[in-house]
């Protein structure tokens, strides 16, 4: 059974994180993905992640700084990448969304280790 | 994507991780890695900069009656922009206050 994944963004508003979250939903979408791709601020990131558990976590460049806090809470659960200025600025969903999946798949395959 | 989005995400992703930077490059500072802090430090004024210039030409276009567009993200650019320029200040000052601290430090010890 394939289960839907979860691709949650988070940027210090979520405000343009929203525009890329919806050109990363668009790509999935037009590959058939059963994925999820939704945007939050970072000031929500404990709240949204215990309640939603997502499989993914993606930090905007502008929250790069909390990425070693971020990562030390939920690396253990799930994978936790940081979206580069040139993918963020060209809005490249394509490329974002590749990297988040052979993220996930090299954790799931660690993880079965 | 519209033009004004298009150039909005330019310089959010730009000043974003320039501030980012500048946020990173104090906390070098604070734990003592002087020259890391500053090579951070340098880094966010380049990305700042770079930024800033995409900025600059969407004023330009402004003043050449090219470009009336405002929108909320827009001004959500500019406002991470403002606190970038801010940051890169504090920064500048942080890191040079902490390597003071840490000479004397070393110095009365």
């Amino acid at each position: 059974m394939i289960i839907m994944k979860k691709l949650y963004l988070f940027c210090s508003a979520g405000m343009s994180t929203s525009i890329l979250a919806a050109a990363i939903q668009n790509v999935a979408d037009s590959h058939n993905l059963d994925i999820e791709v939704k945007s939050f601020s970072e000031k929500d990131i404990d709240r949204i992640v215990k309640e939603y558990e997502p499989d993914c976590i993606l930090l905007g460049p502008q929250v790069k700084y909390l990425s070693n806090s971020i990562s030390k809470k939920f690396s253990s659960t799930r994978p936790v990448m940081v979206i580069s200025s040139e993918d963020y600025g060209l809005i490249n969903g394509e490329v974002i969304l590749k990297k988040a999946i052979l993220r996930m798949k090299n954790f799931e395959k660690e993880g079965r280790k | 994507m519209t033009e004004n989005e298009s150039y909005s995400i330019r310089i959010i992703s730009k000043v974003g991780e320039a501030k980012s930077q500048f946020i990173e490059s104090i906390n070098l500072a604070k734990n003592g890695g002087f020259s890391e802090a500053k090579a951070m430090f340098k880094e966010g004024s380049r990305l700042f900069t770079e930024g800033h210039k995409v900025h600059m030409e969407l004023l330009t276009k402004e003043s050449n009656n090219e470009f009336s567009n405002l929108s909320l993200l827009l001004i959500h650019a500019e406002d991470q922009l403002n606190s970038a320029e801010t940051l890169e200040i504090i920064a500048k000052d942080f890191i040079d206050l902490y390597e003071m601290v840490n000479s004397k430090i070393i110095t009365k010890g």
